[in-house]
């Protein structure tokens, strides 16, 4: 309960957290849109240049140099002392022109076949404030791409208060930096976890989900502090990609495991081959393709998930929720935001799950851990149950005042049994041959109290093997109770070990004439000490069926290797 | 005294056996041994008894459900058993006594003597007579009896309720079963003194009980002298 507090918390504050974030710039200005011009002449930056023939689509060749002009009327003027900035995020080298004046330069247009690469992908001027009275303005750009060939020569601006231009960003990027703080730590938590346990591959998927995600945050907001020149951005975008298509493997890789989805490995190749498919498409879209992968992963996703709903597998309906916030904040929020924080929900489901686990496994143990215990005194009270005892005593009581020769063999079996079981009790396998010896002491202390001829055989026997404790004991017990002797007054038991490869059986064969079938369930208390103990020292891989036969009674335990 | 003993331990089997061919000897008319539920219950039905020896877990199986039947019978049930703590909820059912494993013979014989002394059981604790009914046992609780009225080997139970059931068992056997609250005022009364309003006595010697309901039971001549010393 408290788990799902501490969880519906943090979904609260990453809500609140997208939707600061969203918060978008304020509209001081209305834009034209961009016309261009392929050639260079210094008028065309003028205010009162005539640009009714510029295009609003062109295609650039490799070097050529081009204009760009918008109209931008602001419908406020500045205030004193605190001037507007304009921010672009453009490929290619450029220089900035406001109502004819040059205000900025981003790299070398037009010379970039002589210079080396300079200038990047994001950068902010700002304008004189005596520039950007309220009224009409014209943003005029030079631009050249030589890196850049075949290009339309697009771009988007951002026109605001400089100093907010900047703030903006950095609070966003701080923002996301915690966030992905946060799933570098659980990633290398998680992994320390995976190489305490190196079976639980979940927890490794986990981790390296964990990072991946780190490393898609740091990738995208990255372009915000380190400089890129726009003939490298291609390989930020190329990383985001991969990264991207990665997690949209291993997120549903993940549900798979945690929610026990059947057939995974068909589903999980017909999913790949269309992740292939989304991802070399139109591979140079990068960003639609990445929201594409990631689109694809949800619809999987939230496939499993439902499944795991539908099997009432614990968790689940959590992590549908916060699947369907996921869509929920696409649909509200911009683009990236929407991505990430999108992400960033179904990560932290993936944790929820994870610490559901963590705890299941933890009650699981102190389960075993108190099982054990129960075991031992369970085994330690066969011998001093008043049943066993006292009727033991009695019978002995009886055959000294008869037979003290016969009494003082009596005592010795019992001390025997009481040895043995003394001997086993703090274990949890014990050398076959031992559990043997218990069975024949106990056919011997019987003999004497029920009068009935117990006889023992064996076949195939290893003296290597191992078994729980009192397990055959238990079954000559259920042997000694539930049948009376055939006619000639005796009842068999015969044990049989075979080994196929596959597993070790242990066959135990009761040949008596069986009292009443119906009553002699498999839930009987003796038949659950058994189970358990299998379960003890072999979790799931043992079987043990329990019929009446012909001739008797027959247990069979299989142990799978 | 016809005798079965039910138990699967042989050789505790034959050692009651041989203990109580001892005690009661040539009174003995007949003595079987048996060791399973079913058998116990169909020889049970089919022949006259007057004591059982009964052993509480038989087979693996829960003595209670022999136990129930048993009780209800027109003979004294003793419970030889292991299980000590089993011994309340024996008494409780109405069993003349409990005979804890290991035993000795003069234990046994204790027991014994009580069935033919008569003596009443020392533990008090009945808390339920078990009745025969069409398709079973029906188990009456003590507080609810008012009186049982001897008839014959029978007994008529009178409870609070208005009601009137039959028992298999003598007024004797139950007068020694029954907690002392229990008086036996008249050969063929047995009555739960807490129920008697007054003694009323009238012409010629003759003494009532007046209960609670306003039921008038007679109250034997030689009884009331020790009734009177007892109760008032």
């Amino acid at each position: 309960m408290n788990l799902r507090f501490v969880y519906q918390s943090i979904l609260v504050c990453l809500i609140l957290l997208v939707t600061s974030c969203s918060k978008s710039y304020d509209n001081n200005y209305i834009r034209n849109e961009n016309f261009y011009k392929i050639g260079d002449q210094q008028e065309w930056a003028s205010i009162d240049y005539d640009d009714r023939d510029w295009k609003k689509n062109i295609t650039i060749l490799d070097g050529q140099v081009s204009w760009a002009r918008t109209n931008i009327e602001i419908l406020e003027t500045p205030e004193r002392f605190r001037p507007y900035g304009i921010n672009f995020h453009h490929y290619g080298e450029y220089e900035v022109y406001w109502d004819g004046v040059l205000i900025g330069r981003n790299g070398n247009p037009g010379q970039e076949a002589t210079l080396a690469p300079s200038g990047e992908m994001w950068a902010s001027f700002f304008i004189p404030e005596d520039l950007t009275k309220k009224g009409k303005h014209v943003l005029a750009l030079k631009r050249s791409f030589l890196h850049f060939p075949d290009f339309a020569g697009g771009f988007s601006f951002n026109l605001d208060y400089y100093d907010n231009l900047h703030t903006y960003w950095l609070k966003y990027t701080s923002f996301m930096h915690i966030f992905a703080g946060a799933f570098l730590i659980g990633s290398l938590y998680f992994f320390f976890l995976y190489l305490g346990e190196k079976k639980n591959y979940s927890m490794l998927i986990f981790s390296i989900i964990c990072f991946l995600f780190f490393a898609l945050i740091i990738m995208e907001f990255v372009k915000f502090y380190v400089p890129i020149h726009y003939s490298k951005h291609h390989v930020r975008l190329e990383i985001i990609g991969f990264i991207t298509f990665f997690l949209a493997i291993l997120v549903p890789l993940y549900f798979t495991i945690q929610f026990q989805f059947p057939k995974h490995k068909s589903i999980l190749l017909a999913y790949l081959a269309v992740l292939f498919f989304v991802f070399f498409r139109d591979h140079d879209a990068y960003d639609n393709t990445a929201y594409n992968m990631a689109v694809t992963m949800w619809i999987l996703s939230t496939g499993i998930v439902s499944f795991g709903v539908y099997k009432k597998i614990k968790g689940a309906s959590i992590v549908l929720l916060t699947l369907l916030i996921c869509a929920l904040i696409n649909t509200f929020t911009f683009y990236d935001t929407g991505l990430f924080v999108g992400f960033g929900v179904i990560v932290l489901g993936m944790f929820y799950i994870l610490a559901i686990n963590t705890k299941e496994q933890r009650l699981a143990y102190e389960n075993s851990l108190v099982q054990s215990t129960r075991l031992r005194l369970e085994l330690l009270k066969k011998n001093i149950q008043p049943h066993f005892l006292m009727n033991s005593l009695t019978s002995l009581i009886d055959w000294v005042e008869e037979s003290p020769t016969k009494g003082i063999l009596f005592i010795e079996a019992l001390a025997k049994e009481f040895d043995l079981l003394n001997q086993i009790e703090n274990e949890s396998l014990i050398p076959i041959t031992q559990e043997i010896e218990l069975c024949r002491t106990h056919l011997e202390i019987m003999k004497f109290r029920k009068e009935v001829d117990y006889l023992w055989d064996e076949e195939g026997i290893l003296t290597n093997e191992r078994i729980p404790p009192a397990t055959l004991h238990t079954l000559v017990e259920n042997g000694i109770t539930h049948c009376s002797p055939l006619d000639d007054n005796t009842i068999r038991f015969k044990l049989i070990f075979e080994n196929n490869g596959q597993f070790k059986s242990y066959t135990f064969l009761t040949f008596a004439k069986v009292r009443h079938t119906a009553k002699v369930n498999s839930d009987g208390t003796g038949l659950k000490y058994v189970k358990a103990r299998l379960e003890e020292s072999y979790g799931k891989n043992w079987s043990l069926s329990s019929t009446a036969t012909d001739q008797g009674w027959k247990n069979i335990i299989k142990i799978y290797n | 005294m016809n005798i079965l003993i039910i138990e699967d331990e042989s050789r505790i089997a034959k050692r009651i056996e041989r203990m109580a061919r001892n005690f009661f000897s040539n009174t003995l008319t007949s003595l079987t041994c048996i060791d399973t539920l079913n058998e116990a219950l169909e020889f049970i039905k089919n022949n006259p008894l007057d004591l059982v020896l009964l052993d509480l877990n038989l087979n693996g199986e829960n003595g209670f459900d022999l136990l129930g039947t048993a009780v209800s019978e027109s003979f004294h049930t003793i419970i030889v058993s292991a299980h000590k703590e089993q011994a309340i909820s024996a008494f409780e059912y109405g069993v003349l006594d409990f005979v804890a494993k290991p035993f000795n013979q003069i234990r046994l014989d204790q027991a014994f003597n009580r069935v033919i002394l008569k003596e009443k059981t020392d533990s008090g604790n009945i808390k339920l007579l078990a009745i025969k009914k069409r398709g079973g046992i029906q188990l009456v609780p003590i507080e609810n009896l008012l009186f049982i009225k001897g008839a014959g080997a029978y007994t008529e139970l009178f409870l609070i309720n208005g009601k009137k059931e039959l028992h298999d068992k003598s007024l004797e056997k139950l007068e020694q079963l029954l907690p002392d609250m229990f008086e036996r005022i008249h050969k063929s009364y047995l009555v739960k003194m807490t129920e008697v309003k007054e003694i009323i006595v009238k012409s010629g010697s003759k003494y009532m009980a007046e209960l609670k309901n306003g039921e008038l039971l007679p109250i034997g001549r030689t009884k009331y002298k020790d009734i009177k010393a007892k109760w008032l």
